[in-house]
């Protein structure tokens, strides 16, 4: 990918003092695309963020947004970027519609347009009930969407949301997914970083995960995936699905069940039909034959349980 | 973005947020009650013993009033401007917005300045009662407004200045407090004790008129010399011209009555300060057999005459303090930032 268009970072690497909070950190973010930032906490995306958004400097490495050098050249960058934060502040006596209008000025925006903006923003977060009452009276889903809205004011093309659907209700989670996939078709670049990995699943075309300051390499993220992971079946007679997995060559010791169904380790997708095409053969009444876990769920959890071996993928 | 197109969207945002709150009006409130009441009894007190012309006193107290009670609002309208909206979570972001660090600060210290201005607006209607009394002169009324204006500017830049040096908002206000005290107070402090620690050895000649007995003639006697100590308040005057007092009562034309007194209380103070600068005389001569050596001493408005302002002086210290702050200021909210404070929150 060329350097001129979405996000490009590269050996970035930045401490407070003794904590070493981003150490080295490479990934990539298309255009048109959504980018998952996937990390325990206290893994440094936040960090990673406020250097996007042109706050920190980085110690070290290179970051380009849309080309332009976020150290070098912060003013251009701001243009483009749309910063979501995850700390949930608002100018609480100022009312929804004020808050939106003022932001827009201080993009340069001159008045007419700033409130016009403004209008537009309050119907597209859904706050239409509430633009004209002060921002405290906010519940916390409610300022997470006026602070989306707040990174939307310039209409940028490069969108940074930390932690965006934190706080939201189901209904709230759903429409803002819609959301953004439609801000990323529209032909932005969008990197989101969450630990609700559910949602992400559904969101993010691709992942980035962050490990201790440092990106996972691609190698060790691929290998992560197609580690075995269970698969949960379900079935009109439940008793008859473990017979016939083993009948159809899987160790009886590897099948487990929990309170919605069997699950038994699945390696990938073939090996996935594999079994299912056992378990019909066996004349099992299959009502339901799906990953127990998400696909970024899945790579982050093995990931967590095992740590990059010394040389292993991370590379200076 | 064009500078003060920046600016002016910070101030409306500052302003905005002022003018919502209800504590800024209470401030107003109690602030106009009590300039009221200073303005009755002054105004009954000077009446009463000044005769005619007494607005020059009246309006000289109440410019001095406000000056002391704008200095106490001021650092609590600005010390928090920029740690507080930290605190909030809103400083971050504003700073990924098109404004500059230049133009969030000194947006944030116009406004701080206008609020506290406003405290002046609400003094306007006794202001004008004090001019109605007479004896006012125009050039008091200018030059009095316009230094109590900067004066107030002054702290609110050093008010904003540490809010943006210091990370917690309670600290700054207070240390803003302790800054407007140094001014204030620390200056008559440092100019009193100085004054007593350094002391000069006086030789007094006194020759006494020696009467005969039963009669009304006299002979002069011999001449004796007694030797005490005299504080030199003289050698630490300039430090006087560093308090906004002296520097406001030192910078208005002075008022004289036509014996020499003083017809404000700017040019008392004024006075006062300058007869400090004449050194102490060491080595005095008093004759009190010879009464044709009898001088009456000068008066106010001779040592007023003979000695030099200082006020420039003090209002350049002041000038230099505020800028330094706001551009300490502005250095320290430049995003991407390189250092944080340990323990400090970017967003």
């Amino acid at each position: 990918m060329s350097d001129t268009a979405g996000i490009v970072v590269s050996g970035v690497r930045r401490s407070f003092g003794d904590v070493h909070a981003v150490k080295n950190v490479t990934f990539e973010a298309r255009p048109g695309a959504v980018t998952a930032l996937v990390g325990p906490n206290g893994s440094g995306k936040t960090t990673l963020l406020l250097m996007l958004a042109t706050l920190i400097e980085p110690d070290a490495g290179r970051i380009r947004i849309a080309g332009h050098d976020p150290v070098t050249d912060p003013v251009s960058v701001r243009a483009l970027i749309g910063w979501m934060p995850d700390v949930l502040g608002s100018w609480a006596s100022l009312t929804v519609r004020t808050t939106l209008q003022i932001t827009a000025r201080l993009y340069g925006m001159g008045a007419t347009r700033a409130a016009a903006r403004a209008d537009e923003l309050v119907r597209l977060i859904g706050l239409d009930d509430l633009a004209d009452r002060p921002t405290r009276v906010l519940s916390r889903g409610q300022k997470q969407r006026l602070s989306l809205a707040r990174a939307l004011v310039h209409d940028p093309s490069v969108l940074l949301l930390d932690e965006p659907a934190s706080g939201l209700d189901p209904t709230a989670r759903v429409e803002l997914r819609v959301l953004v996939r439609r801000l990323a078709q529209e032909g932005r670049t969008v990197l989101v970083s969450s630990h609700v990995l559910a949602e992400l699943d559904e969101l993010a075309d691709a992942a980035v995960y962050i490990e201790g300051g440092a990106s996972v390499s691609a190698e060790r993220v691929a290998s992560a995936a197609t580690r075995a992971r269970p698969w949960r079946i379900r079935a009109l007679d439940p008793g008859s699905i473990a017979p016939a997995l083993v009948a159809s060559g899987v160790a009886a010791e590897s099948i487990t069940a929990d309170a919605t169904g069997i699950l038994v380790p699945v390696t990938g997708e073939e090996h996935a039909a594999v079994v299912l095409a056992g378990l019909l053969q066996s004349g099992v009444a299959v009502t339901s034959f799906a990953p127990a876990t998400g696909d970024l769920e899945h790579t982050f959890l093995d990931l967590q349980a095992r740590p990059a071996e010394p040389g292993d993928g991370i590379r200076l | 973005m064009k500078l003060w197109a920046g600016i002016g969207v910070i101030v409306g945002l500052e302003l905005r947020q002022r003018v919502r709150g209800v504590a800024w009006y209470v401030l107003l409130g109690v602030f106009v009650v009590l300039i009221g009441i200073v303005t009755v009894l002054v105004g009954l007190a000077t009446t009463s013993f000044g005769g005619e012309d007494s607005g020059g006193w009246l309006y000289s107290l109440i410019i001095y009033f406000v000056l002391m009670l704008g200095t106490l609002i001021a650092p609590a309208l600005s010390g928090n401007a920029i740690n507080g909206e930290r605190e909030a979570g809103t400083l971050a972001t504003i700073q990924v917005t098109l404004v500059s660090a230049t133009q969030i600060v000194l947006g944030k210290f116009l406004a701080a300045w206008i609020a506290t201005l406003a405290f002046l607006v609400a003094s306007s209607p006794f202001l004008v009662v004090a001019a109605a009394l007479g004896g006012l002169s125009v050039g008091t009324v200018l030059v009095s407004l316009l230094v109590l204006a900067v004066e107030l500017g002054v702290i609110a830049a050093i008010g904003v200045g540490l809010s943006a040096i210091l990370g917690r908002p309670l600290f700054s206000i207070v240390v803003s407090y302790l800054a407007v005290a140094a001014l204030s107070l620390g200056t008559l402090i440092a100019f009193g004790l100085g004054g007593v620690a350094i002391q000069s050895e006086v030789k007094a000649t006194t020759v006494q008129a020696v009467y005969e007995d039963g009669s009304d003639s006299y002979t002069c006697g011999p001449p004796t010399v007694s030797t005490y100590s005299a504080p030199r308040f003289d050698l630490f005057w300039p430090i006087l011209s560093a308090n906004p007092y002296v520097v406001l009562a030192d910078a208005t034309p002075p008022q004289f009555s036509e014996y020499g007194s003083p017809t404000d209380l700017f040019t008392g103070v004024a006075s006062l300060v300058r007869a400090v600068q004449v050194p102490p005389d060491l080595s005095p001569e008093f004759d009190y057999c010879n009464s044709a050596t009898f001088e009456p001493g000068p008066s106010q408005e001779e040592t007023y005459a003979k000695t030099v302002p200082s006020w420039f002086v003090g209002l350049l210290l002041h000038l230099v303090l505020a800028a330094g702050a706001l551009s300490w200021a502005i250095a320290r909210t430049k995003t991407p930032a390189r250092k944080l404070a340990v323990g400090r929150r970017v967003a």
